[in-house]
């Protein structure tokens, strides 16, 4: 006679359901709860399915696993606190590369910026509009936002302009970005004006073909227009007839 | 068309295509031999239009200002030469342009900045910043020695001229006009209300009365005292644009944007009465689009516009002597060489304002004879298309013989490229630091062995570099000889590689010795300008070209002018010669042929054979080819050394490329004003 097994030692419902052995309704009762808890008993499983085969009809008659509410609650703050704990994790986490990309978003800036003894004169030179053109940086570099306020709504102020040097280096000077920039949108307005009142609407412009046509329009054996052909037309077919031709007749 | 002494039979030119226009040439018999021409179209070459002229009365001199920001001076004493140019910025829009005392020329324009240039060192001296923002107009006191600007946001500064720099000195609000009074203020925007009209310029005159031109096509005189509105005429359909009084105020002419100039003159009312008014008397219709800007000389109306000509007309009362210098003269084409040649590989490079484009000829395997068109087998190849990095324009380029190297100049750069050409593929390799002293370069010139590169700076110095594979070294400085600057420096290098020749300083030209790194000798001065140098391969004689159409050849081992130099001299050139009015830009010479010269400018190109006799004023310049039936001793009558050719034209570059081929670069005019802006419609009854 076989010996059975024990029923103390055996295996989790969860098991038997992969091979396709239809689940009772306690096993799926009791999964919930058991879930959970055990991943690895997966491996232990599989040779004990055929000795539970027999032993489900008996578990169809007992009455479901008693989960208390106590228990119950005890895993649900369970998972709560895992949940929160993991979240609390994530944020510390974002909050440091955060903090890191900040550290280093100010290294690089402090890169670009000029050493500090030229910074502290340029500060220092007071009324003064010092404009600056170097040989030997490159001018993209020259132009850096100066912090003085000050000295940039004096400089708007000041008629007369003195070149001052600083340090020994006489090479270069100083400019504000933010006076480049209104001077090139007042000088793209006046340009935009200009424009406007030349070939805007109101003016009465014609093409260039119509104007040299007009001539041939008179004749008394009349003529062409001046640009009938447009050679623009077709240049990307144009092109690729050519490479074609190119291909198949390779000289 | 030619004739020949020398070659009883005469042998055909075949002509040969090299763009896909496919225009027909007519026949061209050169009558030394065979020569197959390329002709050139597809240098796609738009100028700039003017924006302002300004007129120097002491030196006759005329400043003009173009879109891209170049400034240019011309001589007008010296047959309207170009002598010196500034090269242009994209942020400069300059707007106007002013003469001080003392040649000192100052402009200004939207970006606020007032600019004086210096016209010994040919670079710009200051730009001074006048904190108004974008700067409209700029006039001169009568003493000259004060600046007045307009500026956008309604002030009128007042600056003080000291002999460096200028200096703020006031500032005039909208309100304070009696100060204005004193000075003639040129230009200034001002919205009137009523269909928003534009007054484009203003001119004050001593007397109090003031001119407007404003955009609705009106000229209106005002009495500055009473503030009222004297007289009003319409003159035209569309803007009237430009205003420019002359220096006795009794005549003042205008630009409207139809392209016509009118001239005002103040006339007495009955020919015995002292009342004068102001008639317009003369309309002149020389320009196609806006002309923007007007000057008014003495003796003639300058004006320039939108279509890129330069027009000076001589007012027939005003000349005293009626010949040839009072006929009009219109600048449409570049006075300096813009395109260079590699004659062993064929290429061309042309220079554009912010780019460089390499061409490789076309080419043809077919023959025929005198005047026909033949098929290409090869179309002419765009290699390469080289764009500057930067705002400024342009200065200076130059490819050398062998094609290896090209080399460009702007104002704060130098560029330095070698060519590796594999197959048909080319490869561009930049030569890196390139010492400072070589940027602003005026001229650039390669050796004939493109072994050396020869760099005229504007300080007047002279640099010789040695060029190595992908590198260089700096050999030589000639530093600047006593004289001042009268024009761009020209250079010119020998074959043979010993001697360079430069042109530019009142002192005449210089020739120095290459090999032992010394001043040779000097040319005479000659009081025009050089327009063309070019040195003679085996007799190393150096031909000059002047702006007044002089030709003068120097021998430079004997250090003196040549027999036929002299002989031409004492003649005369003929008097049709003197009267061509575009300068000699190139002069290039026959590899076998010693006794040719060949040279063009922008509406002929000649092939002087010195063997010949010289024409005198009665034979005739421009002879065409005799019919064949003529006997050969006809033809030895009418034949002189002047061989003349109208064929291409309007001609930019013209060159030999070796024994048997000529290089034509034509600039259709067609071809520049169809790339212009839209011009004012003009209703034609009939279309």
């Amino acid at each position: 006679m076989v010996q059975l097994r024990p029923r103390a030692s055996r295996v989790p419902p969860s098991a038997m359901v992969d091979e396709g052995q239809p689940a009772s309704e306690e096993e799926e009762e009791a999964e919930h709860g058991l879930l959970l808890g055990q991943p690895s008993s997966g491996a232990a499983a599989e040779p004990l399915e055929e000795d539970d085969e027999e032993g489900d009809d008996e578990f169809d008659d007992e009455a479901p696993e008693e989960l208390t509410f106590a228990s119950a609650q005890a895993e649900a703050r369970e998972e709560e606190r895992r949940v929160r704990e993991s979240v609390r994790r994530d944020k510390t986490l974002l909050k440091e590369k955060r903090k890191r990309r900040e550290e280093l978003f100010i290294e690089q800036k402090k890169r670009k910026l000029l050493p500090d003894n030229i910074l502290e004169k340029l500060t220092a030179a007071g009324q003064t509009n010092i404009k600056k053109s170097s040989g030997k940086l490159k001018e993209a570099n020259l132009q850096k936002e100066n912090e003085d306020c000050d000295k940039g709504s004096d400089s708007k102020k000041a008629k007369v302009q003195k070149v001052q040097s600083v340090g020994q280096n006489k090479s270069y000077l100083a400019l504000r970005l933010k006076d480049q920039d209104l001077r090139d949108s007042r000088q793209q307005a006046a340009k935009a004006f200009i424009q406007n009142s030349l070939y805007g609407p109101g003016t009465n412009r014609t093409t260039v073909n119509k104007f040299l046509s007009l001539e041939n329009k008179r004749l008394p054996v009349k003529k062409a227009a001046a640009q009938f052909l447009n050679n623009a037309w077709g240049t990307q077919k144009k092109q690729n007839a050519k490479r074609y031709k190119r291909d198949l007749f390779p000289s | 068309m030619f004739s020949s002494g020398r070659e009883r039979n005469l042998r055909g030119c075949g002509l040969l295509l090299a763009d896909a226009g496919g225009a027909r040439c007519p026949p061209c018999a050169v009558g030394m031999g065979e020569f197959k021409v390329h002709r050139v179209r597809f240098f796609n070459y738009v100028p700039s239009g003017i924006r302002c002229v300004a007129y120097n009365n002491q030196s006759n001199r005329l400043a003009v200002s173009r879109t891209d920001g170049t400034v240019e001076i011309y001589n007008l004493s010296a047959n309207y030469f170009q002598e010196k140019f500034f090269p242009g910025h994209e942020s400069r829009a300059t707007e106007a342009l002013c003469w001080a005392k003392g040649q000192r020329l100052f402009s200004g324009g939207l970006n606020g900045e007032i600019i004086e240039y210096d016209l010994q060192a040919l670079n710009i001296k200051y730009a001074m910043d006048a904190f108004g923002g974008p700067i409209w107009s700029m006039a001169v006191s009568p003493c000259g020695s004060q600046l007045l600007v307009g500026c956008e946001d309604g002030s009128v500064k007042l600056f003080q001229i000291t002999p460096d720099k200028i200096q703020f000195e006031r500032n005039f609000d909208r309100q304070k006009r009696s100060a204005v009074h004193k000075m003639l203020v040129d230009r200034q925007y001002m919205g009137v209300s009523k269909r928003k009209c534009i007054i484009w310029g203003v001119a004050f005159l001593s007397d109090g009365t003031v001119i407007s031109v404003d955009s609705a096509g009106k000229v209106q005189f005002w009495d500055s005292a009473t503030g009222t509105l004297v007289k009003n005429h319409l003159i035209a359909n569309a803007d009237v644009q430009s205003i420019a009084v002359s220096d006795q105020e009794d005549s003042f002419v205008v630009g409207t944007a139809e392209g016509t100039v009118f001239h005002f003159q103040l006339v007495s009312v009955t020919s015995n009465s002292s009342e004068k008014q102001w008639v317009r008397t003369k309309p002149f219709q020389h320009h196609t689009h806006d002309v923007r800007a007007v000057a008014h000389s003495p003796t003639a109306l300058i004006s320039g516009g939108t279509d890129t000509h330069l027009v000076i007309r001589p007012l027939m009362e005003k000349v005293e002597v009626k010949n040839y210098d009072a006929a009009l003269r219109k600048i449409t084409f570049p006075h300096r060489r813009l395109i260079s040649c590699s004659k062993k590989r064929h290429l061309l490079l042309f220079q554009f304002a912010h780019h460089l484009e390499l061409w490789r000829l076309g080419s043809t395997v077919a023959t025929g004879k005198n005047g026909d068109t033949l098929p290409l087998s090869k179309d002419a190849d765009h290699l390469l298309h080289l764009k500057t990095k930067g705002p400024e324009n342009i200065i200076c380029s130059c490819i050398s013989p062998c094609g290896s190297w090209i080399a460009y100049s702007t104002t704060s750069r130098f560029f330095l490229y070698r060519l590796n050409y594999e197959h048909d593929n080319i490869s561009l390799q930049r030569v890196s630091k390139m010492p400072a002293f070589l940027r602003s370069a005026l001229q650039i010139l390669f050796s004939e062995d493109s072994t050396k590169l020869f760099v005229a700076s504007n300080q007047g110095s002279l640099h010789i570099i040695r060029l190595l594979e992908g590198s260089f070294k700096h050999l030589h400085t000639f530093q600047p000889q006593s004289g001042t600057v009268e024009s761009m420096c020209l250079l010119a290098v020998s074959p043979d590689g010993n001697w360079l020749a430069a042109s530019g300083t009142s002192a005449g030209v210089h020739v120095y010795n290459i090999k032992h790194l010394k001043l040779h000798c000097t040319v005479p001065a000659y009081n025009f300008p050089v327009t063309a140098l070019a040195i003679a391969p085996s007799t190393n004689n150096l031909v000059i070209a002047h702006s007044d159409q002089q030709v003068f050849e120097y021998s430079i081992p004997d250090k003196q002018y040549t027999e036929w130099s002299r002989t031409i001299q004492k003649q005369g050139f003929h008097y049709l010669w003197l009267q061509r009015d575009t300068p000699i830009t190139h002069i290039s010479f026959h590899p076998k042929r010693p006794m040719h010269i060949l040279l063009h400018d922008a509406y002929m190109f000649c092939i002087i054979d010195k063997s010949l006799p010289l024409p005198n004023d009665k034979t005739l310049l421009y002879n065409p080819l005799p019919p064949t039936n003529e006997s050969d001793v006809i033809r030895r009558r009418t034949a002189h050394a002047f061989k003349i050719s109208k064929i291409y034209k309007p001609l930019l570059f013209m060159d030999l490329l070796d024994e048997r081929t000529l290089v034509a670069v034509e600039r259709p005019l067609d071809d520049i004003i169809a790339q212009l802006p839209p011009p004012i419609k003009k209703k034609k009854f009939g279309t």
